[in-house]
């Protein structure tokens, strides 16, 4: 029924372990998945022009390693599961906007993702992103707590 | 990997198409589906003293006899695809904590709902019953628009 599920991530413990139940379920079902990470893009402060650029280069290189890390990561839970995998990372500052982008050209037919990423206040509220991906998704999502 | 799914339903247009695609979906993987409805409880108004007698009492039973329809039709779809179905009535005022209740005690291990039910507001939000269940649930929710 599901044939391509995207896994958005953003390395959060909680992020993680629903790409682990989501890989799973992919096996499970005989799907394959599409690996999901967003660059943020990087904004700073009035003093911008005071900064070394140096310095904006260092925390770009920072931020981009650690979406290859999570890209990786997801790369190899899917190789050991024998699941077929792609990844794809997008700069953007409306994860949830980029999240529903690479669902529809990736023609992925269920997005899986976790109740709280990074910013989550679990037991409180429904995620940010999730709430905003739930809202705007045309294509089914399975959501993990 | 989903053994045991549970389909709230409202009989709202959304609602059914995301129990016939859960039908399929339980069909897809063996699993067996348990529906369920949730009828609110009878409200003393007010005005009750000027509602006419035995009219809470009729409205509260054609609550349920629409229940019991909507039900009736979940278990012929499951039946037509061939999928195990138990069907459950509940009357609360908190649907969101009777799909949960449920959930838990059928054993379910995936909650299938629709984004809005009867008090939809298309694409702006997300249902407040499916909202609210995707925030107390620990079970995972698979959210259909």
């Amino acid at each position: 029924m599901f044939r391509n599920i995207l896994l958005p991530t953003d390395g959060s413990p909680l992020s993680e372990a629903a790409m682990r139940k989501g890989i799973q379920f992919a096996k499970a079902i005989d799907a394959r998945v599409t690996g999901f990470c967003v660059i943020p893009k990087l904004r700073y402060s009035s003093y911008e022009s005071e900064l070394a650029p140096e310095f904006k280069k260092q925390a770009a290189a920072a931020v981009l390693s650690e979406v290859n890390k999570n890209l990786l990561a997801i790369e190899k839970a899917a190789k050991e599961a024998g699941v077929a995998c792609e990844t794809v990372k997008e700069t953007s500052d409306q994860p949830y906007e980029a999240i529903i982008e690479a669902a529809q050209k990736k023609q992925c037919d269920l997005i899986i993702m976790a109740s709280h990423g990074r910013r989550g206040v679990q037991g409180v509220l429904l995620g940010s992103e999730t709430q905003k991906v739930l809202t705007h998704s045309k294509i089914p999502v399975l959501v993990y707590r | 990997m989903f053994k045991h799914i549970l389909l709230p339903t409202d009989g709202s247009p959304l609602s059914d198409t995301a129990v016939e695609k859960g039908i399929d979906f339980a069909k897809s993987i063996q699993a067996k589906v348990t529906g369920l409805c949730v009828v609110p409880k009878e409200y003393p108004t007010y005005y009750e003293a000027e509602i006419p007698g035995g009219f809470m009492d009729k409205a509260a039973e054609e609550c349920k006899a629409n229940a019991k329809v909507q039900l009736a039709a979940l278990t012929k779809v499951a039946q037509g695809a061939e999928v195990a179905c138990d069907v459950v009535l509940e009357t609360t005022d908190q649907p969101y904590e009777a799909i949960i209740e449920v959930a838990e005690q059928k054993g379910c291990d995936l909650i299938m709902m629709a984004s809005h039910g009867r008090r939809g507001v298309g694409a702006l939000l997300l249902g407040s019953e499916t909202q609210k269940v995707l925030t107390h649930s620990k079970i995972p929710v698979l959210v259909y628009r």
